[in-house]
């Protein structure tokens, strides 16, 4: 069982500048699993997701105390942020693909990691592409610019473009929220896909993805874990009175 | 409600409309009579001349190995033994208007021996001792041929006529090129580290404050800081480098706030998703920010070219108002008047209104062209999010 954990998360407080935005979370995240974030907007959910990957360090005035181990190495000590960033890949809210080709979108990441020859740019791109499910409508146009197709294409370039990296984990933050109801059964679908190699962790505002895709939810509320467990059971029989409360719509 | 002095308010409202028609009629017309005085005082003096030709006349003693040829007669103006084609020119003097490939005119030597290259439009002021004015080609042609059969060399004076704005607008461009070569790459740098790396705080606002009043300290001040630290301190003399180092401070403000506006305005989300696949600050500035801010800086040095060709003040007594090509980066052949300079010392010294209204004239189809030319680019590139 130990094995299977990707993450452990020890006592973990995050302040922005006065403010404490994450209070004493702890938390073990499974490998080759979807873990969810659920809960009201300001909850602290993207916060702790952005930990994850030190993004809240380029943030002003953050400070972090308590630990989080990836594979029992500690991410804020002991491992270059590069180094972390390009081992824990990030989706973000909107979909932001660079204003350049889609082939040089997704071999970005590849490039500044010092990878130059054609021939291998080229196969990278294209299984990346492929595990995003998106290979197929967009491979006559690889040269067109990134930002000239839909959404919800954008949003699998940009998948596309985090797997290029080979991550180990993708953190997902709300990937869908700004996505029609097709594109986003698309890149749900993918992200069960995806799990079966990598460790998903994903913030939602909508609890039927959250119900649908993850293996494990947690509900944060004010900076703190509520409640955290299998998904089926966190739905379908909350322990805590506020979690159901969430989830059977009485606020948030 | 009962509606009072109605009549009042019309006159009232309609009095007001009339000041606000007068106020903007005198603006544009000011504008209008202005660029109608520049252009109708300039245009005449412009023409290819102008623009091609240097500033002050040259003159030049040559000798002229002539080639003694069969062909003696003078047909369509044409002096074979010389290879080109003559004409009197309005004071009365011959001026070549066509030059043979093989014309002897062309590998001519000064008196020290020096290859000197006649062309087209130069002057032969004298054929040896003998004033040419109003002499008759056939008498030149008759002259040159009996040279030429006795294997002479001839002393010829030549005058390479002036009039011409050339120097200056070469030396504009040497002044702009050196300017922005310097002022762009430490702008455009100090605008990415403002932005991008310094820590929100007292001293950012300080270097901000800073840049600002810099921005709004008057042009003579820098040319006065110019003279005497690049021109004296650092003997460079009046020269074109420290000209356009003393431009270089005055532009540095304009392409900082330009460049940090254009930093700006790019998406936060870019730069999270490049950090976010592992790019480092510098990776992430070099191949995301600065690309996609590239319109924004091309605008800043767009007007930075606009500010140099309108510049007087800090150039005149950091470059001088010589009307040469410069030779070199300083020294005494270095100092370079641009068409602005040129402009004032027109006025200022020589008081010729015409020439310095053909300059005028120049002046401002360039900084026409370069606005326009700003808001092409910014139109063409501006990046729609």
């Amino acid at each position: 069982m130990e094995n299977n954990v990707k993450f452990q998360v020890r006592d973990l407080d995050l302040y922005y500048g006065d403010f404490q935005a994450l209070k004493k979370i702890n938390m073990d995240i499974m490998k080759n699993q979807i873990t969810a974030f659920i809960g009201p907007s300001g909850c602290g959910k993207s916060t702790f997701l952005k930990t994850i990957n030190r993004m809240n360090d380029l943030i002003e005035g953050v400070r972090i105390d308590g630990t989080i181990h990836m594979d029992g190495v500690n991410i804020y000590k002991d491992i270059d942020v590069i180094n972390l960033r390009s081992r824990v890949g990030m989706v973000f809210q909107q979909p932001n693909p660079f204003p350049m080709s889609i082939y040089d979108n997704v071999a970005y990441g590849p490039r500044i990691h010092g990878i130059k020859k054609k021939s291998q740019l080229d196969e990278i791109v294209e299984k990346s592409l492929r595990q995003a499910a998106i290979w197929e409508e967009v491979k006559d146009k690889l040269k067109k610019n990134a930002q000239a197709v839909s959404g919800g294409q954008q949003q699998r370039i940009c998948i596309a473009r985090t797997l290029a990296v080979g991550p180990e984990v993708i953190l997902m933050d709300e990937p869908t929220s700004a996505l029609d109801p097709i594109s986003t059964l698309k890149i749900e679908d993918l992200a069960e896909e995806l799990k079966d190699k990598y460790t998903i962790i994903i913030v939602t505002h909508n609890m039927q993805q959250a119900s649908r895709i993850s293996d494990k939810t947690a509900f944060f509320l004010h900076g703190e874990v509520v409640e955290y467990g299998e998904t089926s059971q966190i739905f379908n029989n909350p322990k805590e009175q506020k979690t159901e409360d969430y989830i059977t719509g009485r606020f948030g | 409600m009962k509606i009072e002095n109605n009549q009042s308010r019309i006159i009232k409202d309609t009095i007001g409309k009339i000041l606000l028609y007068l106020a903007s009629a005198l603006s544009v017309m000011t504008l209008v009579v202005i660029i109608g005085f520049v252009f109708v005082k300039g245009l005449p003096g412009i023409n290819i001349d102008f623009l091609t030709r240097q500033w002050q006349a040259k003159t030049t003693f040559i000798n002229v190995e002539l080639k003694n040829t069969e062909d003696t007669n003078l047909s369509d103006s044409y002096i074979a033994s010389l290879g080109a084609h003559v004409e009197q020119n309005e004071d009365g003097y011959i001026a070549v208007t066509k030059l043979e490939k093989d014309s002897v005119l062309k590998d001519s030597k000064n008196l020290k021996g020096a290859a000197y290259e006649v062309k087209v439009d130069d002057v032969i002021t004298k054929v040896l001792a003998t004033d040419t004015k109003n002499i008759t080609l056939e008498e030149l042609n008759k002259q040159f041929n009996d040279a030429a059969m006795n294997g002479e060399t001839l002393k010829l004076k030549v005058t390479r006529p002036g009039g011409g704005i050339k120097p200056m607008v070469v030396s504009t461009l040497y002044i702009i090129l050196l300017s922005l070569a310097i002022a762009a790459p430490i702008g455009i740098l100090s605008a990415l580290f403002l932005t991008e790396y310094a820590k929100r705080g007292k001293i950012l606002v300080v270097i901000q404050f800073a840049i600002q009043m810099l921005a709004g300290i008057p042009s003579i001040i820098y040319g006065l800081f110019g003279m005497l630290v690049f021109v004296q301190m650092l003997k460079m003399q009046y020269s074109i480098l420290a000209g356009a180092l003393t431009l270089s401070i005055l532009l540095l403000p304009t392409i900082i706030s330009t460049t940090s506006e254009a930093l700006k305005a790019i998406p936060k989300g870019y730069r999270e998703s490049s950090l976010g696949l592992g790019a480092t600050k510098l990776q992430t500035n070099f191949k995301i920010v600065l690309p996609n801010a590239l319109p924004g800086i091309l605008v800043a040095i767009i007007l930075s070219i606009g500010r140099i060709v309108g510049e007087s003040a800090a150039l005149i007594w950091t470059a001088g108002t010589i009307a040469q090509i410069p030779s070199s980066l300083t020294g005494n052949t270095a100092s370079a008047a641009t068409l602005t300079t040129k402009l004032y010392q027109l006025l200022k010294e020589e008081g010729d209104v015409a020439s310095a209204c053909s300059i005028a004239v120049v002046i401002i189809v360039l900084i026409w062209v370069l606005n326009l030319l700003s808001k092409w680019i910014t139109r063409r590139f501006t990046v729609k999010n």
